[in-house]
């Protein structure tokens, strides 16, 4: 396994030199690439017996400005997953397509367009996956506050104020006193 | 003479759906010209609540995205968190996980059982096979407290040790679901409907299904051998002994043959692990779970399930809390592309058995 590690870490140094690869324990393999190098990176390694596309991951970093995709492929042949990793910037997501190398990228892409705005040249599927009429941010930025959206938009069914914030409720009903140690959960 | 193209919604409330999700159909006739899967009436954010939630609470999350068979995503979960924090799972906690993983794949079979022939009108194994499953939900609920949740796969290893006499007791379920198994054929296998009606629909041939990315059991329909259990074994799988079934063909028949022989090895796997389980601890202590911090690293596990591989990702900033967690069941692929490939020139008839044969499961697309 070693020398199957080595020999892709050097082919695709030897295309690509600002690839930076990071090998994990056991059968994984990290290579952080640029963006645009995603497809053929993608093509390269499916021709060679990579062809199992299991997932790709979004993350939001959005401490450093970046959205992170890694793309995880499997090669049934030498039991090995390669991630390929790669960062776009969150102001202005525009990430290559690679839905002709493999057709199940659709719907990963439509999830990360309506879920993060991640915007993908070239893709033209129905813009609407999960979300309906949806006016905010994406929901799954960090920045979106789920809490502030529930409270906007939901209102509480009339009678049931009180149960606000349950154990004042409590208090109030039965009297009872609640312990010092579980007074700094309440809100 | 062409018929004129209508256009037919298929669910979201339809029994033949196999969960919350519809299917927009353009028929000529009662043939299928173009399929549209609509998925959205089930989304719960479950991915945006485990990033609000610590480590343990997310765990309690995990479970939950898909009712027929919960514990190979607690498996994930727990599994995915031990390999970012290099946490040790002690060797007794490994084959009891084993055990309940494929004591959860055969009470999802028995659910396939009734899903499969329920959608072809043959109503009578549903009855039998979902009366059955009942005792697979009684061990469950005797393991763990829950019948269909168990939040008993936890980081570390499993909550608690088996009960007394437990062992006996999945043994004698395990000899009787054998017996049962022989009776589901004679009425499923041996039923003319049933081989009418699948055998040469919802082809999926090998080319579209390494196109698509089909796993599992679909996979294996199409004679590709592959099982995440062989090919990247995890607890300890490598250890026992067991086969992969495949079948020719492709058909909703060769997928159904493929997961009557899974059955019976997932039988013959809890059989093993129980005949070889180790004495000792079954878990390792985790800290505080208010003050449990993962260090910072990702990690991506994937388990076999009934429907197929589901792959799990999950990413730690060194917090408390997730950074996120990002869960690919079998139906994120077979649900959308590959299905409305699939169901191009289908009868309008055959739509719900090829949804129930790809392992549908729409909690698992939107999450």
């Amino acid at each position: 396994m070693e020398k199957i590690k080595s020999n892709l870490i050097e082919a695709i140094k030897g295309t690509y030199p600002d690839a930076r690869e990071q090998d994990h324990e056991g059968n994984r393999l990290d290579f952080y690439v640029k963006k645009q190098c995603v497809p053929s990176i993608l093509n390269y390694i499916k021709g060679e017996g990579y062809i199992h596309l299991s997932h790709i991951a979004f993350v939001d970093w959005i401490e450093e400005g970046e959205f992170e995709l890694i793309y995880i492929v499997w090669s049934p042949k030498d039991k090995i997953k390669i991630f390929i990793r790669a960062r776009v910037d969150r102001e202005n997501p525009l990430m290559p397509n690679i839905e002709s190398i493999w057709r199940q990228a659709n719907t990963y892409q439509r999830e990360a367009r309506e879920m993060y705005g991640i915007q993908f040249e070239g893709f033209e599927a129905p813009n609407e996956f999960v979300l309906e009429d949806w006016n905010e941010i994406p929901p799954m930025r960090r920045d979106f506050d789920t809490q502030a959206y529930a409270e906007e938009t939901f209102f509480h069914r009339p009678g049931r104020e009180d149960a606000m914030d349950v154990r004042e409720a409590i208090i109030e009903r039965s009297r009872e006193e609640i312990p010092d140690f579980a007074k700094k959960y309440s809100r | 003479m062409r018929e004129k193209a209508t256009t037919l919604y298929l669910g979201p409330q339809h029994p033949g759906i196999t969960g919350n999700m519809m299917v927009r159909l353009k028929v000529e006739g009662d043939t299928i010209v173009k399929a549209t899967t609509e998925v959205g009436y089930l989304h719960r954010a479950f991915e945006k609540l485990q990033e609000k939630r610590n480590w343990l609470q997310s765990f309690t999350l995990m479970c939950r995205f898909c009712v027929p068979e919960t514990d190979p995503m607690e498996e994930s979960y727990a599994r995915a968190v031990e390999a970012i924090e290099g946490r040790e799972v002690p060797e007794r906690a490994k084959y009891i996980r084993v055990m309940v993983l494929e004591l959860a794949r055969l009470a999802s079979f028995m659910l396939w059982y009734g899903g499969q022939n329920g959608s072809l009108g043959l109503y009578t194994m549903g009855q039998w096979s979902v009366g059955d499953r009942n005792y697979i939900l009684d061990l469950f609920e005797e393991l763990t407290g829950g019948r269909i949740y168990h939040m008993y796969i936890w980081p570390g290893g499993v909550r608690r040790d088996l009960p007394k006499g437990f062992e006996q007791k999945v043994l004698k379920t395990m000899d009787y679901l054998e017996k049962r198994l022989d009776n589901f054929d004679d009425l499923m296998f041996n039923n003319a409907i049933f081989k009418k009606r699948t055998q040469g629909v919802g082809i999926v041939d090998k080319e579209t299904a390494i196109e698509h990315g089909v796993v599992g059991a679909v996979l294996r329909g199409c004679g590709i051998k592959s099982d995440i259990r062989i090919d990247d074994p995890y607890e300890v799988y490598d250890k026992l002994d067991f086969e992969v079934p495949t079948a020719e063909g492709g058909d909703i028949w060769a997928r159904a043959l493929v997961r009557r022989q899974e059955a019976r090895q997932s039988i013959r796997i809890v059989r093993q692990v129980i005949a070889d389980m180790p004495g000792g601890p079954v878990y390792n202590k985790i800290p505080n779970p208010q003050k449990w911090t993962v260090p910072k690293g990702d990690a991506y596990v994937r388990t076999e399930s009934v429907r197929g591989e589901i792959g799990l990702y999950v990413a730690s900033d060194g917090g408390n809390k997730p950074r996120r967690v990002h869960l690919r069941g079998a139906a994120y692929v077979h649900g959308i592309t590959l299905l409305e490939d699939v169901l191009k020139g289908a009868n309008i008839a055959d739509v719900s058995a090829i949804m129930n044969s790809l392992g549908t499961c729409p909690p698992e697309i939107e999450r």
